[in-house]
């Protein structure tokens, strides 16, 4: 991940979510996509129904979002 | 099972300890950092610590727990959201196995701690049986942060490279020994490094008695017991949320709210955009439709968004209990990275950050009001209307004055309750302390003419939202100002159900050689012979006009007064609650006695006679009954 980053050419910008092939298993939607959010806990890469919000899968995303500080290798 | 319906037996297996003591222990978590807070009111020697309190103390939990935050201070909110995510990125940036007794780390990078660089980050480790048990933290701003502006509170920044210095974490002390590098670093780059100093160690003081304070806690309850007394205090907090959200109808609703300009020109406005989405009790934020990151230090970064998330979520459904890290838990927020509030390094500098964070409270206070119905109150200033003053004394000693002369102060918004306050203490993120007039007069060579509201300028309702704040200052000697103003272009105080929208505000001030110790009128025609900084305004006589033109406050690189130049702010006004033509006539003529409302804007605004003179004989001001029916039968169409 880069630790620079140039300014947005769009005006607007909007939040990817990428459709995923699953059911919920709470409201048998088949509406699921993944996508990155910000909660209790930090980032999260997230597998959501797009219906019901059930939460499929939640895992840790990086610690900063996009952003990484540059370090040399193994510090 | 809610938290209520656990049995004893259960809520003890649960949290390790009973619901006495978790109850207990969460009040003196509390207790833990307000006596940090107070005893740094009365230490603290920078007045924007003393005077403003722009800093913000938590107790965090462990580690292996994931950073819960069960208590933070009833400082400004701006910072509490924040705090959570701050420690643990910046502990797990540090290292967890590299900390001892007596540490403290540091860190002020936005894009890993949020807010901006002069708040730096110092942390406590606080340990039981030779493993962290938790922290205890003090966020504190710093008078200066080098960087190209002194101070650093400026629209203009460019990048990151000009917006002061990153610390990323670090230790300022080791096992209770100052470490001279990072000591070094810092006031190596900063202004006013002999203030920062007695304020650093002062801070540090500070955490000496939290974490005396909780030692002592876990001493006498046991670390398990305080751990499972954060986890039900933060478990609490987020049942609150989702019982909230559960009793609201599924729905998606949206909201927006604009910044005026950046720092490079008044062509691009910046539209903070929200949606809420919500079923059952959970939601998501979205902020897609957000404008891009501002080009120059306006931004904000993520973690302030979320913070302000977790604002909203508690006004509007759990005002009354402590903030926790919990709050957040029933809702995701969905953000595009690059926004003018998730802006990234290095062409997108967060240092106003908190304009657009009030803008993006703004905009989901706008989206729940359509769901909310009566809960829903009204917006308020908007913006904090900083003010930054600098200069040199004919000795040669610089003096700088932040966040006391300019339009911090300003009204909020109404509710069900009642009207709204005008004299409330900042918007409802920058909520800092009023300082003294006395103790600005004082300390800096400036008299504070005025501070009082302008009739009208509330939006009404039935309960009438604050009226805006005017204040005018004389400078006696030449100053530099920075004023950050950034919503002038619509009112950020909107009206709820059916109350109206207050009024727009400005900045002005006047450089010519008149005696400006004398009060200036308020009416239209006071504002000639200003140079007006920024407004929508009316081209011909610099007065508030919603129909006027935006006027950019960057024309100028640097805006000064000579001696005995005026500086005038004017907030934005607050937002009405409920149809005006509903308001009891007899407050509306209390109003007109308190000058909140004149004769002509009862009439206007109320559909209220009143008969009598405010100034000369207020107490003789009578309600004309018979005249104030037509008038509102009229207004409804004669119905």
């Amino acid at each position: 991940m880069p630790h620079v980053f140039p300014r947005p050419s769009e005006e607007r910008l909007h939040a990817r979510r990428t459709p995923a092939e699953a059911t919920c298993p709470q409201c048998g939607s088949a509406d699921v996509a993944d996508y990155r959010v910000l909660s209790d806990g930090g980032w999260w890469d997230v597998r959501k129904c797009q219906a019901c919000l059930h939460s499929l899968s939640r895992t840790p995303g990086p610690m900063f979002g996009s952003f990484e500080p540059l370090r040399p290798p193994g510090a | 099972m809610s938290l209520r319906d656990l049995s004893d037996a259960r809520f003890a297996e649960r949290y390790a300890c009973d619901r006495f003591t978790a109850t207990v222990l969460a009040n003196r978590f509390r207790y833990v950092v307000e006596h940090m807070c107070a005893q740094l009111l009365t230490t603290a020697f920078s007045p924007i610590l003393r005077d403003f309190y722009d800093f913000a103390a938590t107790v965090t939990g462990a580690p292996a727990a994931n950073y819960p935050t069960p208590a933070v201070s009833n400082s400004i909110i701006l910072f509490t959201g924040t705090m959570t995510d701050s420690i643990r990125n910046t502990i797990e940036e540090y290292g967890v196995q590299r900390l001892q007794p007596g540490d403290v780390i540091v860190a002020n990078d936005p894009y890993r701690t949020g807010t901006h660089v002069n708040d730096l980050l110092f942390c406590r480790p606080v340990f039981a049986d030779g493993a962290v048990a938790g922290f205890v933290n003090l966020k504190a701003h710093q008078l200066d942060m080098g960087g190209a502006v002194p101070g650093g509170f400026s629209t203009t920044k460019r990048t990151t490279y000009e917006n002061g210095l990153v610390l990323s974490p670090r230790a300022l002390y080791r096992a209770r020994e100052p470490v001279r590098e990072t000591f070094s670093l810092i006031f190596d780059n900063v202004r006013f490094a002999e203030l920062l100093l007695p304020d650093m160690i002062t801070i540090c003081a500070n955490l000496d008695l939290g974490e005396r304070l909780l030692t002592e806690t876990i001493e006498r309850y046991g670390v398990a017991a305080v751990h499972g007394a954060i986890e039900y205090v933060c478990d609490a907090s987020a049942e609150r949320i989702a019982d909230g959200l559960a009793a609201l109808p599924d729905g998606e609703w949206e909201g927006e709210a604009v910044l005026d300009a950046d720092g490079v020109d008044a062509e691009e406005r910046f539209v903070v955009h929200a949606k809420v989405i919500k079923r059952g009790d959970r939601a998501e934020v979205d902020l897609s439709g957000t404008s891009r990151q501002a080009r120059t230090s306006i931004n904000g970064t993520a973690l302030d968004a979320k913070s302000t998330v977790g604002t909203v979520l508690k006004l509007l459904f759990d005002p009354r209990s402590p903030f926790t890290s919990g709050v957040i838990r029933p809702v995701d927020v969905v953000l595009p990275e690059g926004t003018i509030v998730s802006a990234l390094p290095p062409d997108g500098p967060a240092f106003i950050y908190w304009e657009g964070t009030q803008a993006l409270l703004t905009a989901l206070l706008r989206a729940f009001s359509q769901v909310i119905g009566a809960a829903a109150f009204g917006g308020d200033h908007g913006s904090a209307n900083l003010h930054s003053g600098f200069g040199v004394h004919p000795d040669g000693t610089p003096w700088a004055v932040v966040g006391a002369a300019g339009g911090e102060q300003g009204p909020y918004g109404a509710t069900d309750a009642g009207d709204g306050e005008p004299f409330a203490i900042g918007t409802y993120q920058a909520n800092g302390m009023s300082p003294a007039i006395e103790a600005i007069e004082h300390d800096f060579p400036v008299v504070i003419l005025r501070r009082e509201p302008i009739p009208d300028t509330g939006g009404a309702g039935e309960h009438r939202g604050g009226d805006a704040i005017v204040k005018d200052s004389v400078w006696f000697e030449p100053a530099i100002h920075n004023c950050i103003s950034l919503r002038f272009r619509e009112p950020s105080g909107f009206g709820v159900n059916g109350g109206r929208d207050g009024a727009t505000g400005g900045v002005w001030i006047w450089e010519d050689e008149a005696d400006h110790t004398r009060l200036r009128p308020l009416d239209a025609a006071s504002f000639a012979g200003s140079t007006p900084m920024t407004g929508t305004l009316d081209p011909r006589t610099n007065a508030p006009d919603p129909a006027g033109e935006y006027v950019w406050f960057g024309r100028r690189p640097v805006w000064q007064t000579p001696a005995g130049g005026l500086l005038r702010y004017l907030t934005n006004g607050a937002g009405g609650w409920g149809d005006p033509l509903a308001r009891d006539p007899e407050r509306v003529r209390v109003d007109v006695r308190d000058g909140f409302v004149t004769v002509a804007g009862a009439a206007r605004d109320y559909g209220v006679v009143i008969e009598g003179d405010p100034e000369r004989d207020p107490e003789g001001l009578v309600v004309d009954g018979a005249a104030t029916e037509r008038l509102r039968r009229e207004r409804h169409g004669g119905r």
